[in-house]
């Protein structure tokens, strides 16, 4: 068995805080964003990146905390589900999401909210081509993704009209 | 229906906010104070006898605090069905001997999870290797490696027989001599899993005072609790299973998993909370996953397509260990003779050991596999004989009222209309062959129809539910149930019920959910009886708080009961809606005048209350269930002549369920299941080789994504209604969607290109090879 | 799952990370995007004891030379090379096929390098090992195949999608290693040894890729076979790029590359010899097509098998042909 490598103190910045960490080299994003910061909205269905759960946004890019190491990330605009609403105040996504059932068992709600609002963000009109293209790393059990595709479709254009 | 304010409604979930930000708390979210971390070692071989394991160099690994094997447990078995005819067959941790390739060995818990793999790695475990046989036909012959003897009853000479259930009416030798056409074809379904997005996940802590805390994904606590206590040696008030979210389950979460009996007897050794997570290749490769099937079925039919004789044999693959495996060989003809009328009928279902993995229930139980089955034959016949596939249909279906030959009574049955509504929205008779224009594309079109029945609610242990609705000093109301939300909605939807019969909105409805300690008894989300059996327990508990709040209110505003109306947590006479009592008020009242009695009320509720118990696994005599639900599917699909590949291009549902409690709950269900059929249709299949599995990752087990969206529409046939005070029956929604679907992709393939699949998954290898015959 | 563990670099220039690569007293691997070396160990079946990481370098912008050469950095992302202008102008399929890879969770941290230098595949390598195929197969230093039980060697197969692509347009690869620097052909780089697939040593990093500049009027296609699309592996790739002349019917160059059937990707030669020089028609597409489907030898690989895949290379090949000439021709 390997000796325990040096820990080294990492900065954080997730959600807007900051967090100072001692941390092993193998330990990975969600690992630590889970276990360590106890950010338990990033989830993880398999741990080798085939299912999107672990979605955190890194520099407002989707990306999969599964496979990045939390060294890798010092310094880096981290995003997790629990920063997304506002004192309570679900976004335009999550409350879309809501609206239209597109959530059921919610596993793998978290990773699709951040990708659909990393997506709204920078193309705020999708078709339905480009949200599937932004939306194709996120496996889905129970919903079928008809009411997730909804859900996004109705994001954008309630974006659309309060502009 | 017409003035429901909640039952009926498109109600947002009451879940949904913790779950869209995070929130929410699943099982492999929890963090205990000096949790462990607990790893189980598994078997190489699949089959062997375990000579010997030695523990000691795995317990010196610094970091481990506690080491299990066979021997450290008592020996205890479980199973999924646990019978006099079917005894418990599995012990939680292989005492002598190991029947499949990852079966559970032994099991550590460390302070990491390093130490624990380091530990496993340690475990010297010596096997004598034994025969192993894999396939179920394989099994049964007379020089087959034993797994386990056979099963007592059954007397041929045959192998490795774990169950066997027969059925027979009528005189089928007669009904086939009576036959005009008579066909016989074999079908083969193949091994697909759940795929469940959260992970298989138990945190156990053993308390100082001798309490055992559990958390797990399951499919409800009571089942869970008693198997552990009964494994563990512990009495049922030791053992409190509490609520967690889960992250999906269908039917894979059902009965024991070892791993949990192992963080509980690791943490009990340990006398520290333990915490194991199954790693995604463990599900895939040592989990439980669905029944593979082979039905061959014989069906004689008169010229005019009236079925006169229908014999099945069916043989099941369940695995090492009985699994769900007697119990699918019975829901085989449980789904073979509710929705036509078959006058000589006969069925011969074997449940067969192999030396794979344990198998379980997956959604649907029997029925994608067995309808795929008869209503591809179906087709097959119609044809044969000029007559279309809706006719055929309509001359055999059921309809409201009919006795069934096990003595169950469908009731109200929509099957007629399901089948004429889904021809007619669909325009089928035009839609087929593509409508005409196939006939030099590339791309061919086609439509194809399934039909399908369900049961909602049967008897099998827990068997019943009991809900408690506490009125709060306020008038809000406390709901106390025993029922597990994995993702189905049962929260929102009992809510609902509490919020129509006692006139209060939503969100003053509190649910306490799930917890065998706190929580009357449920039968589990894994019978399809939570909105029928379960939900009419609410009715139940809170008519029970409405008669109070009425009686009352009644004395109080000296009124008859009659002319009480409620309304916004209030209770007001009729046209004078000045004299009113807000549900406070009453509360306080109750208190007051009965001597200190506040308002709670409970209620029970069981499918066929007056049924002593389950119908046998074996004969299938006794009532199954007072609750049939029925549908037609169509799929249209496109398939591209070149490379194999088929699109789904619109799924439509035409469903008898009774009504629907949230039809917006439900239409997800109907999506979901429609993915589901999708993927088991064209893409998934676990691939096996000499018991090991060749794909365990969703690289490669490829399940439906954003880009495989099937438009799914659907046709709601109500059979039932939903009156306040009334018991009601609304049908289940929840796994009867995944076969019909399933069979009109096989007929409308057929429809398009003239290939006839016998097999599960039709892929394009399958489909090219088809059409290359006919080139 | 989790990593094993190991020790941690992070060089903050292409020398310091050769340098601390090169050390022969603790064996290091590069971490790029990490997206295929990650899975891996937490499989086992990779277990560096140090991992070098790339992020401390910068990572330039692709830029075109004033030769008309395309330079991209080997730490582009996919996603960067996938959305690129200057890729989309000067080398669109390498665009096509850097967006056809995964999902765009994993390009955003992919590596175009670490794309090509992936590892070779086989149902029965990526998994753990602890209770199944406990044995170790050819490619796990041990002396036997799995899935040819009565082969010689090992099976496993190369499903980059961006390697056929980049053949075909002629690419070169820059190497640093032990101080010196080489510019290679990227076909020079695949060894077709499953066991080994590429030709550089693991102690050499790809610094950059350059595609050389167009001669002629270009038709290009890639095409990416799936079951569903998403995060899935090719059952085949193939890049087709077509060049002609002052007449648009004449083709002065042809190149076709297969992947995902081989240790290394594959150029159907007789099936380019067919088309040069030809005027393209109908007949010669699907002459084409059959000759790409005889010369490649596919192997079956993760539950495909080889009756399938060759037809279906035959049909993606006339297809992939079909929609070059047609960039072509504009669909003449």
């Amino acid at each position: 068995m390997r000796t325990k490598p040096s820990k080294r103190l990492l900065e954080l910045t997730i959600n807007g805080e900051t967090y100072e960490l001692a941390v092993e080299p193998q330990e990975t994003l969600s690992e630590v964003l889970r276990n360590r910061i106890g950010l338990t909205g990033v989830k993880e269905g398999c741990g080798t990146g085939e299912c999107g759960s672990c979605t955190v946004l890194v520099e407002g890019e989707p990306v999969l905390g599964c496979l990045l190491l939390a060294v890798e990330c010092e310094r880096k605009r981290v995003e997790t589900i629990e920063g997304q609403a506002e004192e309570g105040v679900l976004t335009p996504v999550q409350q879309a999401f809501l609206e239209k059932g597109a959530v059921q068992c919610g596993f793998c709600t978290p990773g699709m909210v951040l990708a659909s609002t990393a997506l709204l963000k920078r193309r705020p009109n999708p078709s339905e081509e480009e949200i599937q293209e932004a939306l194709e790393g996120h496996l889905c059990r129970c919903t079928g993704y008809n009411k997730i595709m909804e859900a996004v479709l109705h994001a954008a254009s309630s974006a659309a009209d309060k502009r | 229906m017409g003035d429901l304010e909640y039952v009926g409604k498109r109600i947002l979930r009451k879940d949904g906010p913790e779950k869209v930000t995070g929130q929410a708390v699943y099982t492999v979210d929890l963090q205990l104070k000096n949790m462990l971390v607990g790893r189980i070692l598994r078997s190489p071989h699949a089959h062997a006898r375990i000579v010997r394991i030695d523990t000691t160099r795995a317990r010196q690994v610094p970091g481990v605090k506690a080491v299990i094997t066979g021997k450290d447990t008592l020996g205890v078995k479980h199973g999924f069905v646990e019978t006099p005819r079917y005894p418990a067959d599995q012990y939680p941790l292989a005492m002598d001997k190991v029947r499949f390739i990852g079966e559970e060995v032994a099991a550590v818990a460390a302070t990491d999870v390093y130490a624990a793999d380091e530990a496993l790695r340690l475990i010297e475990v010596e096997y004598e290797p034994l025969p192993a046989v894999f396939d179920p036909e394989e099994a049964m012959k007379p020089d087959a490696p034993e797994i386990h003897p056979t099963h007592p009853k059954v007397k041929e000479p045959v192998m490795n027989i774990g169950g066997k259930t027969t059925s027979e009416w009528g005189d089928i030798e007669a009904g086939f001599k009576e036959a005009d056409y008579v066909r016989e074809d074999r079908f083969e379904s193949h091994l697909r899993t759940h795929g469940y997005l959260e992970s298989q996940a138990t945190v156990a802590s053993f308390e100082p005072d001798g309490k055992l805390n559990v958390w797990t994904s399951s499919q409800g606590p009571f089942l869970k609790r008693a198997k552990l206590a009964k494994t563990l040696g512990l009495p049922f008030s030791s053992v409190r299973v509490l609520k967690t979210y889960v992250g999906g389950a269908f039917g894979g979460k059902v009965d024991l998993f070892s791993h949990e009996f192992c963080a509980a007897l690791l943490s009990m050794k340990a006398a520290r909370p333990v915490k194991i997570v199954a790693t995604r290749e463990e599900v895939f490769t040592a989990f439980k996953h669905g029944q593979p099937l082979i039905v061959t079925v014989k069906t004689g039919v008169k010229k005019d397509g009236t079925l006169v004789a229908q014999q099945y044999r069916v043989i099941n693959n369940p695995g090492a260990y009985r699994g769900s495996g007697v119990v699918v060989i019975f829901l085989a003809w449980g789904f073979a003779m509710p929705p036509y009328r078959i006058p000589n009928f006969k069925y011969e279902g074997y449940s067969v050991f192999t030396n794979n993995p344990v198998r379980t229930a997956q959604r649907g139980h029997g029925a994608p596999q067995l309808r795929f089955a008869v209503e591809s034959q179906l087709d097959m016949i119609a044809e044969e004989l000029g007559l279309d596939p809706i006719e055929i249909r309509l001359k055999n279906a059921r309809e409201s009222g009919e006795q069934l030959p096990n003595g169950d009574n469908v009731h109200n049955c929509g099957l007629k209309d399901c089948i004429t509504e889904i021809a007619r929205h669909t325009d089928f008779h035009h839609a087929r062959g593509g409508r005409g224009e196939n006939s030099s594309q590339r791309y061919k079109k086609g439509i194809g129809i399934g039909v399908s029945s369900y049961f909602g609610g049967s008897l099998i242990y827990p068997n019943s539910s009991s809900v408690i609705v506490k009125m709060n000093d306020d008038g809000s109301v406390t709901l106390l149930t025993g029922a597990l939300d994995i993702g189905q909605g049962a929260e929102t939807i009992h809510s609902q019920i509490v919020a129509e019969e006692l006139k209060i909105p939503m969100d003053e409805i509190q649910v306490i959910a799930a917890d065998t300690e706190t929580t009357p008894v449920d039968i589990g989300s894994w019978i399809s009886g939570n909105a029928y059996v379960c939900g009419n327990a609410t009715r139940v508990a809170a008519g029970n708080v409405r008669k109070q709040l009425l009686e009352l209110a009644s004395q109080q505003l000296e009124a008859s009961i009659d002319d009480l109306v409620l309304k916004d947590k209030k209770v007001y006479v009729a046209g004078s809606p000045s004299k009113a009592l807000t549900y406070g008020e009453l509360v306080a009242l109750s208190i007051q005048t009965r001597r200190g009695d506040p308002i709670i009320g409970e209620g029970h509720w069981r499918t066929m209350r007056d049924e002593p118990t389950h119908p046998s696994l074996a004969t299938t005599k006794g009532r199954w269930t007072e609750n049939y639900a029925f549908d037609a599917q169509t799929a249209e699909v496109e398939v591209d002549t070149e490379t194999g590949k088929v699109r789904l291009l619109r799924a439509v549902t035409a469903h008898d369920c009774g009504f629907p409690i949230n039809p917006l709950l439900v239409e997800g269900q109907i999506d979901g299941q429609v993915s589901m059929a999708l993927g088991h249709a064209f893409m998934e299949e676990i691939m096996m080789e000499e018991g090991r599995t060749l794909n365990p990752n969703w690289l490669d087990y490829r399940m439906p994504c954003i880009r495989n969206i099937a438009p799914s529409e659907h046709i709601d046939v109500i059979t039932e209604q939903y009156t306040v005070g009334q018991p009601y029956r609304t049908k289940e929604v929840g796994e009867g969607y995944v076969s019909a679907i399933l069979a009109a992709i096989a007929n409308a393939i057929y429809d398009a290109v003239g290939v006839r699949l016998f097999s599960t998954p039709f892929t394009p290898e399958k489909i090219l090879r088809g059409l290359s015959i006919y080139s | 799952m989790y990593l094993p563990r190991f020790a941690f670099e992070k060089p903050t220039s292409l020398k310091e990370a050769s340098s601390l690569l090169t050390e022969k007293a603790v064996k290091s691997t590069l971490l790029a995007g990490g997206t295929d070396l990650l899975p891996r160990m937490k499989y086992g079946v990779a277990d560096p004891e140090r991992l070098i990481s790339l992020k401390g370098l910068g990572v330039s912008a692709p830029k075109v030379l004033p030769e008309g050469d395309l330079i991209l950095d080997g730490a582009s992302t996919l996603a960067s090379v996938a959305l690129s202008p200057e890729v989309a102008e000067n080398a669109p399929l390498l665009a096509a096929a850097a967006g056809r890879v995964a999902t765009r969770e994993i390009r955003n941290v992919a590596t175009l390098a670490g794309n090509l230098c992936q590892d070779t595949r086989c149902l029965y390598f990526n998994q753990r090992h602890t209770f199944q195929f406990v044995e170790p197969c050819f490619k796990r230093g041990g002396d036997f195949c799995y899935f040819i039980p009565k082969g010689k060697k090992c099976w496993a197969v190369y499903m980059s999608d961006t390697a056929p692509a980049l053949i075909c347009l002629g690419a070169k690869i820059q190497v640093e290693g032990d101080g010196a620097g080489a510019l290679l052909d990227l076909e020079a780089l695949y060894s077709g040894d499953s066991l080994h697939p590429l030709t550089i040593g693991s102690d050499t990093i790809i610094s950059g890729i350059r595609v050389p500049p167009t001669g002629g009027t270009r038709g290009w296609a890639f095409s990416k076979l799936t079951l569903r699309e998403g995060m899935e592996f090719g059952a085949l790739n193939i890049a087709v790029l077509l060049e002609t002349g002052k007449d648009p019917g004449t083709c002065t160059r042809a190149r076709i590359a297969v992947g995902a059937v081989s240790p290394a990707p594959v150029r159907a030669l007789k099936s380019e010899g067919l088309l040069v020089g030809g005027p393209f028609s109908p007949a010669l597409l699907a002459e084409a097509a059959r000759q790409v489907a005889e010369e490649v030898t596919v192997i079956p690989h993760h539950g495909y098998s080889k009756w399938y895949l060759t037809r279906a290379l035959e049909v993606e090949a006339l297809n992939a042909l079909t929609r070059a000439v047609n960039q072509l021709t504009g669909g003449r």
